[in-house]
């Protein structure tokens, strides 16, 4: 008996046909979500909510959505990328490999990033940009500010997500890291309004994804802290491209392993700069306005 | 072309356990049986030939491709079906999801084939009817089929199924039956089951493994041939059977290593032969009388 080698469907299509479909099934899945979607109603119920706050507006009123889009995206993610978990006996045979489906899985961080950007143009939109709030930055770094704040949390959490999904066993692994990440900020916080111009606050608030780089001392004076928000964005960019190359690790073999180890490498060497230059650059010091 | 699968000197340990050693085999389109006791490798061999696990020794090629080269292992698996002997289930899917599911991961990517390519495998495994139901409401045997549904997508050439018919009930195991027989013709259809009757209704060939290594691999008819002249009916178990169990007619059904005379012979089954072939086994002790 003879059986044809034609392929198993008719007209085989490239892997970038199955990824970008897959990637759409994916990002449908987490976009109905019932933790994203809660993260969504908070994000926009807590910017509402402070539009009419100036005092405690960077301070307080922009925590919201990286707790929410960043911290619950990042929960959502992880459990996105798990709940295949069980049937991979199934979807570990399919021609699509693992870094392929790990690579949809991460596409689906453009959902809450797009509602990052929204959220930061309806607090640029409640506090626009030159507000005393913001202390001694020009408009540009206070924007820069909020995007190291608002918008790159909510990309770099649900990447984290992804890769934690794809690494970590542990089913509640994403909380615990959430409420870890939530203690960092807060020490490095307090640390740096008590001790503004410490070096070692300097760098451990950097070090932290979502550190801050001005505050309301109180309620008459605005302390800007130092270190540069725009090399701080590229820190945080290098942070979430690592988080995806961890990811894209797992069940990397040949070829694609040695790639993905070769980027992993320069992209670790170019976060390292960066994370210096961020702390060096900016104000050399505290500044009070 | 012909389809084939091969295997030369192929083994698979665990640590310190060996799991498959030696493994000889060509297997060519038509329903290949998989027959052993637990932990007999069964399972093991099946994950080798799909691709799921690679040899710790000797070489395996699947329709001319080496598993062990990653294009060459896509290969394989764009034309390959895969039952696992456990699959869970995602939350919330539903059958129809789950399997469209599937059918993308294998490079179904225009929805309206790919829709009427998982309706005609829910259809094969008789689901049609509870394709939206969620499957975590689904009983254990709709659950099985909703697994063999995914392995049956596209028709493919190589299709490994490890205890297809496990919690299925007896109508749908002869319509599974039907259909595997009809994807036979052209595919190479490898069946791991403790069920001798699945094997003896739909398999020409049967390959028995017992400790990792094959044991029997030949006719199903030339195996059940084995065991004519040495099953017989009586009355009380007899001591000079090898293996003996009472049967619904209150009579006991005797299976012995030697043929016997002068005693109601009937006709071997299977499930007989492959009773006798472990009995030969060196180490191999099936219990003396079996519970009816």
């Amino acid at each position: 008996m003879t059986a044809a080698l034609a392929p198993a469907r008719p007209g085989a299509a490239a892997d970038r046909t199955t990824f970008v479909a897959l990637a759409a099934r994916e990002t449908r899945r987490f976009a109905v979500n019932p933790v994203f979607l809660f993260a969504v109603v908070m994000t926009a119920w807590t910017t509402w909510d402070y539009r009419k706050a100036p005092a405690n507006a960077v301070g307080t009123g922009n925590w919201y959505p990286w707790i929410f889009l960043g911290g619950f995206g990042m929960m959502a993610t992880f459990w996105l990328t798990r709940s295949m978990r069980d049937s991979e006996p199934v979807v570990g045979v399919t021609p699509t490999t693992l870094p392929a489906r790990t690579a949809a899985l991460c596409t689906v961080a453009i959902v809450p990033f797009l509602c990052g950007v929204l959220t930061l143009f309806a607090f640029l939109h409640f506090h626009p940009a030159g507000a005393r709030v913001y202390g001694a930055f020009s408009p540009p770094a206070q924007v820069a500010v909020l995007v190291g704040q608002i918008v790159i949390p909510s990309l770099g959490g649900p990447l984290l997500g992804v890769a934690l999904g794809r690494w970590v066993r542990f089913p509640g692994a994403a909380l615990v890291l959430s409420l870890i990440l939530f203690g960092w900020v807060n020490v490095a916080t307090f640390g740096s309004l008590s001790h503004p111009d410490s070096a070692a606050f300097t760098a451990l608030r950097l070090f932290s994804p979502f550190a801050f780089f001005t505050y309301m001392n109180n309620a008459a004076d605005v302390t800007t802290w130092r270190g540069s928000p725009w090399l701080f964005i590229g820190w945080q960019l290098a942070l979430c491209a690592t988080a995806v190359l961890v990811a894209l690790l797992r069940g990397a073999d040949g070829r694609v392993r040695f790639r993905v180890t070769r980027t992993l490498s320069i992209v670790l060497v170019v976060a390292a700069i960066l994370l210096v230059l961020a702390a060096t650059g900016g104000f050399p010091h505290a500044v009070h306005a | 072309m012909t389809a084939s699968i091969s295997l030369r000197g192929a083994g698979r340990t665990f640590g310190a356990t060996r799991a498959l050693a030696d493994v000889d085999l060509d297997l060519e389109p038509g329903v290949i049986g998989l027959l052993g006791p637990n932990g007999a490798g069964k399972t093991t061999l099946l994950r080798l030939l799909a691709t799921a696990l690679p040899p710790t020794q000797g070489e395996i090629r699947v329709l001319g491709r080496d598993p062990e080269v990653p294009a060459e292992r896509t290969g394989i698996r764009r034309r390959l079906g895969y039952l696992p002997q456990e699959v869970g289930f995602p939350r919330g899917f539903t059958a129809f999801a789950f399997v469209d599911y599937i059918a993308l991961l294998k490079e179904w990517t225009e929805p309206a084939a790919r829709h009427a390519e998982v309706r005609r495998a829910l259809d094969q495994v008789g689901l049609s009817d509870v394709a939206t139901k969620r499957i975590r409401a689904m009983s254990g045997g709709q659950r099985r089929r909703v697994a063999l549904a995914q392995a049956l997508l596209g028709s493919p050439p190589v299709l490994i199924l490890d205890e297809p018919t496990s919690g299925v009930d007896p109508e749908q195991r002869v319509t599974l039956r039907t259909v595997l027989a009809e994807i036979a013709r052209t595919s190479i259809v490898v069946l791991s089951t403790h069920q001798t009757e699945d094997v003896a209704a739909l398999c020409e060939r049967v390959i028995v493994l017992d400790r990792g290594q094959v044991r029997y691999d030949g006719q199903v008819t030339e195996l059940v041939r084995q065991a004519a002249g040495r099953v017989w009916l009586a009355d009380q178990p007899d001591p000079a059977a090898t293996v003996s169990w009472r049967t619904g007619t209150g009579r006991y059904r005797n299976v012995a290593a030697h043929a016997r005379d002068g005693v109601e012979h009937v006709e071997p089954s299977l499930e007989d032969a492959y009773l006798l072939l472990r009995g030969e086994l060196p180490d191999s002790q099936p219990a003396k009388e079996v519970a009816s």
